[in-house]
């Protein structure tokens, strides 16, 4: 798509980083608008419509986290960055659970920022009715109506829950799912801690579909927060 | 024997009063059994006995005719002297039983008394003051009892209050050590361990005569509790301060990364985007490149510096994962090209599925810090290895590089904080914290790191940590 079309709504509360994010991502042909902290963002996301909104998770009075749950709750299919200086693994998880599509750790290249932005942007465009939609990415394809797995070609035989895991993964390829997600979606709400019993899923997986399971490049691990689905447009995996 | 004596003479007055006052048997005989009463609750039932056999001689003598002399003629009178004797008998008894129970009661009530006041005593303790003498001296004081010691197992002290020998101290020493109760009833010492459900916490040797077992219990759980009460608060005050040090920590070093990372982000986000823009001269292009990748170098330098700041002065918390060496060796190489001042690196790793159960950032970071400082280090032009390898059942990466010979007695200098070598302390920049807590994190995954390092040989740093095959997660 092209970023014209995309309007972000940018969230921080320090002036020379809107300034900065401002000029910059205009000039790249989004069409940004500035919010300088929680309360402000939501009220703005409840009068216009958004593609996509960076949320500072610091910010004085309500915090970045609490604006992604507010607006969360008022469009579920909204997506939504996080934006944090500490490179701290419980905050990330924390907004992550509350519902945010991905986090860019400050300092960032505006290069990786706009990846980002796009991939999340398109994951929110894809309708629920593909939900049933054979997934290509790489050499993994995965027809859902078939439950059926292949790799370059050849069936690769897996467990249903192998299978839920693997469909979850795809579905939201790109984006960071927490351990305690990946349980609560694929195995049911009365799971959330079982962090081993997911780690040997995701190892049985990686030993089925990766050429080197030790230096896995689809299901990748994002360290002390979850695992993620390669993207469908990364370098080396065209779609 | 004083009881039956004074008995025995006031039976006799009065029996011979009441003859002169031409009393009648029957009203002698119930003044006689008030007064073997009377002896039986003063002075216990034997001295009653002896008085109601001193009044049968009484009644006999002077009531039983033919009177004044000890014969009883009518068969009737011995009936009623038999009476006599056997109702004073058994009101005798009687009544020492109802008095002795009265004072059971009595001094149950006022151990309980004492029980609850040293009770309410010991959870008003000053809490600034160690507990062990406040708790002996109440015992003395409240219990009355003569002389107190208490053994404190985990402050490794002995407290005492009253008449204590070195001969109790060690009693209680030892009833700790031995961890059993004994009652001496001969020198009325009373041996107690204090315990906490089944583990023995300390001991308590009580001296006093009138302690009676079931007291001396109560006497001991309440020390027990008090005790371990006072070691709870400890811990508690301990881990509030712990607490209250790292929240500081925390905040400091959260608004030093503000600090830094925002106006990194105004500019990497300048750069980045001018670059992005594609709209710039070749000459102006490579200016901004060059502030860019600077900003991005001060970034990772001061990511780095607060990272360890934060591990420093903090005790490291693990977030273990399986580590495969090789390809963190690979990702450092090559994140960290900039700081090899263009020395190259040769990797030697025959497994290549070399893994740890570690911290991955921290490990990452440790060998970071090695590679870094050989190049920093190491003669110019001259390469720099970075090996890994098994040794039973550890891994160990060794970092090797040419030149700079470390001194010897600077070898274990060198891993404490803000050492810098006098040789060295010159001729490059460095913040003193690197090593010290490459050792940390060493001694964090079980472990270790040390260095070699001769004129012939060069320099290698050597950091072990113990092995793990498993495929990465």
């Amino acid at each position: 798509m092209s970023p014209l079309q995309s309007k972000v709504l940018l969230v921080d509360d320090e002036p020379s980083v809107r300034r900065a994010l401002h000029a910059t991502l205009s000039a790249l042909g989004f069409d940004i608008e500035e919010a300088s902290g929680g309360e402000q963002a939501v009220s703005f996301v409840r009068t216009e419509r958004y593609d996509a909104v960076l949320l500072d998770i610091n910010m004085p009075g309500m915090g970045g986290i609490e604006a992604c749950r507010a607006i969360r709750r008022l469009f579920p299919g909204l997506p939504i960055l996080m934006l944090t200086v500490r490179d701290n693994e419980d905050d990330k998880i924390e907004a992550l659970d509350a519902g945010a599509d991905d986090y860019v750790t400050k300092p960032f290249h505006v290069g990786e920022l706009m990846a980002r932005v796009r991939a999340a942007v398109r994951r929110s465009q894809a309708t629920q009715d593909d939900y049933n939609a054979v997934i290509t990415i790489g050499d993994i394809e995965l027809d859902p109506e078939r439950r059926l797995v292949r790799k370059s070609g050849n069936i690769i035989h897996l467990t249903p829950k192998e299978f839920d895991l693997l469909r979850f993964l795809m579905w939201h390829a790109g984006k960071p799912l927490t351990h305690a997600r990946l349980l609560t979606s694929v195995w049911g709400s009365e799971y959330g801690k079982e962090f081993e019993y997911l780690r040997t899923f995701v190892h049985q997986l990686r030993t089925k579909l990766e050429d080197n399971p030790s230096r896995p490049e689809y299901i990748v691990t994002d360290s002390h927060i979850g695992y993620r689905f390669r993207d469908a447009t990364q370098k080396g995996l065209g779609s | 024997m004083v009881g039956a004596v004074a008995g025995a003479a006031a039976t006799l007055l009065l029996s011979y009063c009441a003859f002169r006052l031409h009393f009648n048997l029957p009203t002698t005989g119930f003044i006689d059994l008030l007064v073997v009463v009377l002896t039986a609750l003063r002075f216990g039932f034997w001295e009653a006995t002896g008085s109601s056999l001193v009044a049968i001689g009484c009644l006999d003598y002077f009531f039983v005719t033919p009177i004044l002399t000890f014969h009883v003629a009518d068969p009737q009178n011995w009936v009623a002297l038999a009476s006599f004797e056997i109702t004073a008998l058994i009101v005798s008894r009687l009544s020492v039983q109802a008095q002795r129970q009265m004072q059971q009661a009595i001094l149950q009530r006022c151990n309980a008394e004492k029980l609850y006041q040293l009770s309410r005593s010991i959870l008003l303790l000053n809490r600034q003051e160690p507990p062990g003498p406040q708790i002996a001296n109440l015992i003395k004081k409240i219990i009355e009892v003569d002389a107190v010691a208490i053994f404190d197992s985990a402050l490794v002290r002995l407290d005492t209050a009253g008449t204590c020998t070195k001969e109790d101290e060690e009693l209680a020493r030892n009833t700790y050590f031995r961890n059993t109760n004994h009652d001496d009833l001969e020198l009325y010492k009373w041996q107690r361990v204090l315990r906490l459900g089944s583990t023995p916490i300390g001991a308590i040797v009580l001296c006093g005569f009138y302690l009676a077992p079931l007291l001396v219990d109560a006497i001991a759980s309440l020390a027990g509790a008090a005790l371990e009460r006072a070691r709870s608060f400890d811990k508690e005050t301990r881990a509030e301060a712990a607490r209250q040090t790292e929240q500081l920590r925390t905040t400091v070093l959260d608004g030093l990364a503000h600090a830094f990372k925002t106006p990194l982000t105004v500019i990497l986000t300048c750069t980045s985007g001018l670059l992005e823009m594609k709209t710039l001269s070749p000459a102006q292009a490579e200016l901004v490149e060059l502030i860019d990748q600077h900003s991005t170098r001060l970034d990772a330098a001061a990511t780095h510096l607060l990272r360890m700041a934060q591990l420093e002065s903090a005790e490291i918390r693990l977030r273990r994962e399986q580590v495969a060496i090789f390809p963190v060796i690979g990702e450092i190489l090559g994140k960290c090209s900039a700081q090899l001042w263009g020395h190259s690196v040769q990797v030697c790793c025959a497994n290549k599925d070399l893994a740890v159960s570690g911290d991955r950032e921290l490990l990452a970071m440790t060998i970071t810090e090695l590679v870094v400082n050989a190049a920093k280090y190491s003669s110019a032009d001259s390469p720099i290895t970075v090996s890994a390898e098994e040794r039973e059942n550890y891994v160990v990466i060794s970092v090797h590089n040419e030149g700079s010979v470390i001194a010897f007695k600077d070898r274990e200098l060198i891993f404490e904080r803000f050492y810098r070598s006098s040789a060295t302390k010159y001729r490059a920049s460095g913040s003193g914290i690197g090593l010290s807590f490459a050792k940390k994190t060493a001694e964090a995954h079980q472990g270790n790191i040390w260095v070699n390092s001769a004129t012939e040989t060069g320099t290698t740093f050597f950091l072990s940590l113990s092995a793990n095959r498993k495929e990465g997660t």
